[in-house]
C-alpha cells in the first residue's frame, strides 16, 4: 500500500488516495491494520453454539477462525509495543514564509519556517501575549484627587511608565527608578503611591452606590517586615550561635524540669499512701472494736491502690486454695521481694503462715505495708542523696569565691528548706535552671512529714 | 512549528555574543556558536603595500585588521594588537565594524539584512554606545530586527532560570549580576578586576622570579628534548620579521594561558604553605622543550582569586575575592529576593574552568550564606556551556515563538530612532 501511493506520489498522480489527504493522527502512525481487523472480525462472528462451554469455544474459534494452533507461537497482538509505521501518509511539506506577528504593534514582516497547509494561518504565540492592565489617569484627575505632596505629577508619571515597562515588577522598577531626577524612595513608597493611586482611581469611577471591596497596600507594615527581615538577615554568626545555644540550653531545662516533676509526682503519690493507709489503720481499729463481722466488706475497697502490694481477688475462680491468697502478684519486684522476706525474718514473722482466714488478711497487709515502707526509705534516701549532693556543689561554688558566706550558714542549719535558695544562687546557669525546679521546695517540707509518717507507720505495724 | 507545545519558532536570527576575550557568532536554535574567535585583532595602522591579496584581513580607511585566529598569529611587522573592547564595551568602532564584516563574510557566509540579529552586551552598557551599536547596525548593515541583551541575563536563561545571581568570571573581570525575573537589577552589580588575565600576570611574575623564558611557538624553528629542569635546547626561526611588542606579548600569553588551563588549580580550603606543599605536582613543558614540576605555585596563583589579601603587587588590596562579589551583590538587593538569589547562583565565564575552582566557592559562600537561606550553586559540567553560556542563551530566546514580538524591527528604528533601543531592550 505504501509504495503503491509513493508510487502515485512520484508520478503526481493526485485523486484516488482520498483518505490520505488528511492530516496524520497519532493512532494512524502507530497501527493502522487496527480498523481493518476489527471489520473482519464483525463479518465473521459465529454465535456460540448451545450447551458449548466458553472455554472449548474459544479453542475452536479464535478471531482469525484459524484452527489453534497445535505448538505455541507469537500472536500478533498481545504484550508488545506497537511499531510506528512511518511514510504511509503523503508528507506535508514545510515552506519558509513571510508572517506578521498580531502581538507586535509596528506589523513588521519576518520569515520562518512552516507548514506550507498552515500559510496564512494566525501566529499561534501571539495569544501568550499577556500584559498587565495599568490604569490611566488623566491631567484633571490627577489634579482633582491624586495630588500628594511628597510627589509631582512628573514623578508620578515616570512611575507609571515604569509599572506599564516593567509589568509591576516593583523590585525592578525600584531598580530602574531614576533616582538622580528624582529624590530617592524605597520599592515601598513606590508601591504605596502605585496602589494609592490605583483604588482612588476605582472609587471615583465606581459608579455612586456600589459597594467596592477595596484591597488596600499597608506600606506600614511592609516596612516593618522587611526591617525585621533585614535584622534577621544581618545576624553575625556568633548571635546564630548564641541563639542555637539558648535554645539547646531551654531544651535541657525543659527535660530537667520534666524529670523533677516525674520525681515529685511520685514522691506524692507515696506520701499520699502512706497517710491514707495510717489513716484506715486508725479508722479499722476503731472498726474492729465496733463490729468485727463485717470488717471484710468495709475495708476492702479502702485498699489503697498507689502503693504496697495489691492482691488479687480470689471471688470469682471457683475452689481455691486459701494460701493462694498468699502469693505475692508478679507485679512485685525481685528486689522488692527480697528485701521483704528480710524484713520479715527481722521481724520474726514466718514466711509462710498457716493461712486461717485471718493470719491471711493480716500477713498481706502486714506485707502490703511492709513494701510501702521500703518504698518510702528508697525515696527519703533519693531526696538525702540529692540534697548531699547539692550542698557539695553548693560548697564547692562558694569555695570557688562570689558567693556570700551568709546563704552557706542558712544552708547548713536549715538545709532542708533552703535548697531551692541554695541553688537559685548558684552560677548563671544552674540559676536558670534551678529557678524552673523551685517548685520542689515545699515538697521538702513534706519530705520531712512522709519520714514522720513512715515512723508512725512502724509505729503501726508493731502491734 | 506550528504546535504550541513545543515553543520554538525559527526566523533565521544571528546570535553575536561579544566577551573580552572571544567573540562567538552562529544561527539561533543551534547548541552551539558557528564561531569562536579571539575579540583581540591584528592593526597595521598605514598599509602601504595593498597588493596583499589575503583573505582574512579587513580594510577600513587606511588601516588592515587581522581577525581570527589563523590570520593573528602570522608573525607580521608593525602589526599592534588591539581590542576593540575596553570594560566590556565597545570602545574601537572601526575595528568592532571591521570584525562584523569579517564574522559575515568568512563565518555566515550570508547577507546581513536576511537575518534578525540578537547580540549581547555588559550589563553595564552605556545608553549611548547602546544606540549608538543600534545605528551602525540598522544603518550600515541594513539587518531586518535586532535586539540587545545583557550577558547575565542570557546565562540565566541558558541554564534555565530567570532569576539569579549570574557569577561571571572572564577574561578581564569577576562580576556577579544580580538577575530578577529576566532584568538585571543594575544596582546590584559588583565587579572586580581578579579573572583571567589578572592570573595570567601572576604567571607572568612567577616565571620571571624562576627566570623561566618564555617563547611562543612562532619562534621556534626546533627543539630537542631535554631532561627536567635542563636548559631548553631549541632553534630560533630565521628571517622573522620585526614583530611589535604588543604582538609579542599576546603571543607569550597564549602561552601563559595554556600553562594556566593544565597547571593551576584552586585549592579547597584557605591557602595553606604546608598543605600545598604536599599536593601532588605537575608536570609541564614550555614550547620550546623545558619542562619542570610546578607544586605549591600552582595552588598559590589562583588563591588571589579568592583570597587578594596576600597578592603581590595589589595596592591597597581593596579588592574583593570572589566569594565577596557574590556576597555584596546580593546584599545590596531587596530583602525579599535574596532567598531567590542565594538559591541560584549561576557559575559562567572561561576563568571559572580553573580546576577546583567551583568547589571552593561552594565552599566559601556556604561559610557566609545566612542559616535562613539555601545555598544552589549552578554551573554545568561541560566546558562549552560554561564558556559560551550567554550565546546559548541567546540562541534559546531568539528561537522561542514568544520572543518574536521583542525584536526592534526596522519600521520601529525607522520611525522611533535609535532611542527605541532604551525601551525594547531593558
Amino acid at each position: 500500500m505504501t509504495t503503491g501511493a509513493d508510487v502515485r506520489d512520484i508520478l503526481e498522480l493526485g485523486g484516488g488516495d482520498s483518505e490520505n489527504t488528511g492530516i496524520i493522527s497519532k493512532k494512524d502512525i502507530l497501527n493502522s491494520d487496527k480498523k481493518k481487523s476489527k471489520k473482519s472480525a464483525e463479518t465473521l462472528t459465529f454465535k456460540r453454539p448451545e450447551g458449548m462451554h466458553r472455554e472449548v469455544y474459544a479453542l475452536l474459534y479464535s478471531d482469525k477462525k484459524d484452527a489453534p494452533p497445535l505448538l505455541p507461537s507469537d500472536t500478533t497482538q498481545g504484550y508488545r509495543t506497537v511499531k510506528a509505521k512511518l511514510g504511509c501518509k503523503r508528507v506535508r511539506p514545510w515552506k519558509w514564509m513571510p508572517f506578521t506577528n498580531p502581538a507586535r504593534k509596528d506589523g513588521a514582516m519576518f520569515y520562518h519556517w512552516r507548514r506550507a497547509a498552515e500559510e496564512g494561518k494566525d501566529y499561534p504565540f501571539a495569544r501568550f501575549n499577556k500584559t498587565v492592565q495599568i490604569p490611566v489617569y488623566s491631567e484633571q484627575e490627577y489634579q482633582m484627587y491624586l495630588h500628594d505632596d511628597g510627589w509631582t505629577k512628573a514623578e508620578t508619571d515616570h512611575l507609571f511608565d515604569l509599572c506599564r515597562r516593567f509589568d509591576l515588577r516593583f523590585i525592578v522598577i525600584h531598580d530602574r527608578y531614576d533616582h538622580q531626577q528624582f529624590k530617592k524612595r524605597s520599592a515601598e513608597d513606590l508601591k504605596e503611591r502605585y496602589y494609592s493611586i490605583c483604588s482612588k482611581l476605582t472609587n471615583i469611577r465606581a459608579p455612586p452606590g456600589t459597594d467596592l471591596k477595596m484591597l488596600v497596600f499597608d506600606a506600614g507594615h511592609e516596612r516593618r517586615r522587611k526591617e525585621q527581615l533585614e535584622r534577621l538577615y544581618n545576624r553575625t554568626p556568633e548571635q546564630v550561635s548564641e541563639e542555637e545555644y539558648l535554645i539547646q540550653e531551654l531544651r535541657k531545662i525543659e527535660s530537667r524540669k520534666k524529670e523533677r516533676e516525674k520525681k515529685a509526682q511520685d514522691l506524692q503519690k507515696l506520701i499520699t499512701a502512706a497517710d491514707t493507709t495510717t489513716e484506715m489503720r486508725r479508722a479499722e481499729r476503731k472498726a474492729t472494736k465496733k463490729k468485727l463481722p463485717q470488717k471484710k466488706e468495709t475495708e476492702k475497697p479502702a485498699v489503697p491502690e498507689t502503693a504496697g502490694i495489691k492482691f488479687p481477688d480470689f471471688k470469682s475462680a471457683g475452689v481455691t486454695l486459701r494460701s493462694q491468697r498468699m502469693k505475692l502478684p508478679s507485679s512485685v519486684g525481685q528486689k522488692k521481694i527480697k528485701a521483704l522476706e528480710q524484713m520479715l525474718t527481722e521481724l520474726g514473722v514466718d514466711l509462710n503462715p498457716m493461712p486461717t482466714e485471718e493470719i491471711v488478711q493480716m500477713f498481706n497487709e502486714l506485707r502490703s505495708d511492709l513494701i510501702l515502707l521500703y518504698e518510702l526509705k528508697q525515696a527519703f534516701a533519693n531526696c538525702e542523696y540529692e540534697l548531699q549532693m547539692l550542698r557539695h556543689r553548693y560548697d564547692a561554688l562558694a569555695k570557688a569565691g562570689s558567693l556570700g558566706p551568709l546563704s552557706g550558714e542558712g544552708a547548713s542549719t536549715d538545709a532542708h528548706s533552703s535548697i531551692g535558695m541554695e541553688e537559685g544562687k548558684g552560677d548563671g546557669k544552674d540559676s536558670i535552671i534551678d529557678v524552673v525546679g523551685a517548685p520542689l521546695t515545699p515538697n521538702s517540707r513534706k519530705r520531712r512529714e512522709s519520714a514522720s509518717s513512715s515512723s508512725s507507720v512502724k509505729k503501726v505495724k508493731k502491734p | 512549528m506550528s504546535g504550541g507545545v513545543y515553543g520554538g519558532d525559527e526566523v533565521g536570527a544571528l546570535v553575536f555574543d561579544i566577551g573580552s576575550f572571544s567573540i562567538r557568532t552562529g544561527y539561533a536554535g543551534e547548541d552551539c556558536p558557528k564561531a569562536d574567535f579571539p575579540t583581540t585583532v591584528g592593526l597595521l595602522p598605514h598599509d602601504e603595500s595593498a597588493m596583499e591579496i589575503d583573505g582574512d584581513k579587513e580594510k577600513k580607511a587606511g588601516k588592515t585588521y587581522y581577525i581570527d585566529t589563523n590570520s593573528l598569529h602570522v608573525p607580521r611587522e608593525n602589526t599592534e594588537v588591539i581590542s576593540p573592547l575596553k570594560n566590556g564595551m565597545i570602545e574601537d568602532w572601526d575595528c568592532f565594524q571591521a570584525i562584523l564584516d569579517h564574522t559575515y563574510s568568512k563565518h555566515i557566509k550570508s547577507e546581513p539584512n536576511l537575518h534578525p540579529v540578537l547580540m549581547s552586551e555588559a550589563p553595564w552598557n552605556t545608553r549611548a554606545k547602546r544606540e549608538k551599536l543600534t545605528e551602525l547596525m540598522f544603518e550600515h548593515y541594513n539587518i531586518a530586527a535586532f535586539f540587545l541583551c545583557k550577558t547575565a541575563v542570557l546565562t540565566a536563561f541558558a541554564n534555565g532560570r530567570s532569576t539569579g545571581l549570574v557569577l561571571d568570571s572572564g577574561a578581564t573581570h569577576t562580576t556577579a549580576i544580580p538577575v530578577h525575573d529576566g532584568y538585571v537589577l543594575q544596582q546590584g552589580i559588583v565587579k572586580s578586576p581578579l579573572a583571567g588575565d589578572f592570573i595570567s600576570m601572576q604567571c607572568r611574575e612567577l616565571f620571571q622570579e624562576m627566570s623561566t623564558e618564555i617563547v611562543p611557538p612562532y619562534m621556534i624553528a626546533a627543539k630537542e628534548a631535554v631532561r627536567e629542569g635542563a636548559p631548553p635546547n631549541w632553534k630560533k626561526k630565521e628571517k622573522l620579521p620585526q614583530v611589535s611588542k604588543s604582538w609579542h606579548h599576546y603571543m607569550c600569553n597564549e602561552v601563559i594561558q595554556d600553562f594556566q588551563a593544565s597547571v593551576l588549580q584552586v585549592s579547597d580550603s584557605p591557602y595553606d604553605e604546608q598543605v600545598a606543599a604536599q599536593m601532588p605536582t605537575v608536570h609541564y613543558e614550555m614550547p620550546n622543550g623545558y619542562n619542570t614540576d610546578y607544586g605549591a605555585e600552582r595552588l598559590r596563583i589562583p588563591e588571589g582569586l579568592f583570597d587578594p589579601s596576600n597578592v603581590k603587587g595589589l595596592s591597597g588590596n581593596t579588592m574583593l575575592g570572589v566569594g565577596h562579589v557574590v556576597t555584596t551583590s546580593i546584599g545590596m538587593c531587596d530583602i525579599d529576593i535574596r532567598p531567590g538569589l542565594y538559591g541560584s547562583v549561576i557559575v559562567t565565564g572561561g576563568n571559572t574552568l580553573l580546576q577546583g575552582f567551583t568547589d571552593r566557592l561552594n565552599r566559601e559562600l556556604s561559610q557566609k550564606t545566612p542559616p535562613s537561606m539555601r545555598l544552589k550553586l549552578i554551573a554545568s559540567n561541560s566546558t562549552m556551556e560554561r564558556r559560551f553560556s550567554p550565546w546559548i542563551g541567546g540562541s534559546i530566546l531568539a528561537s522561542l515563538g514568544t520572543f518574536q514580538q521583542m525584536w526592534i524591527s526596522k519600521q520601529e528604528y525607522e520611525e522611533g530612532g535609535k532611542q527605541c533601543v532604551e525601551r525594547k531592550c531593558p
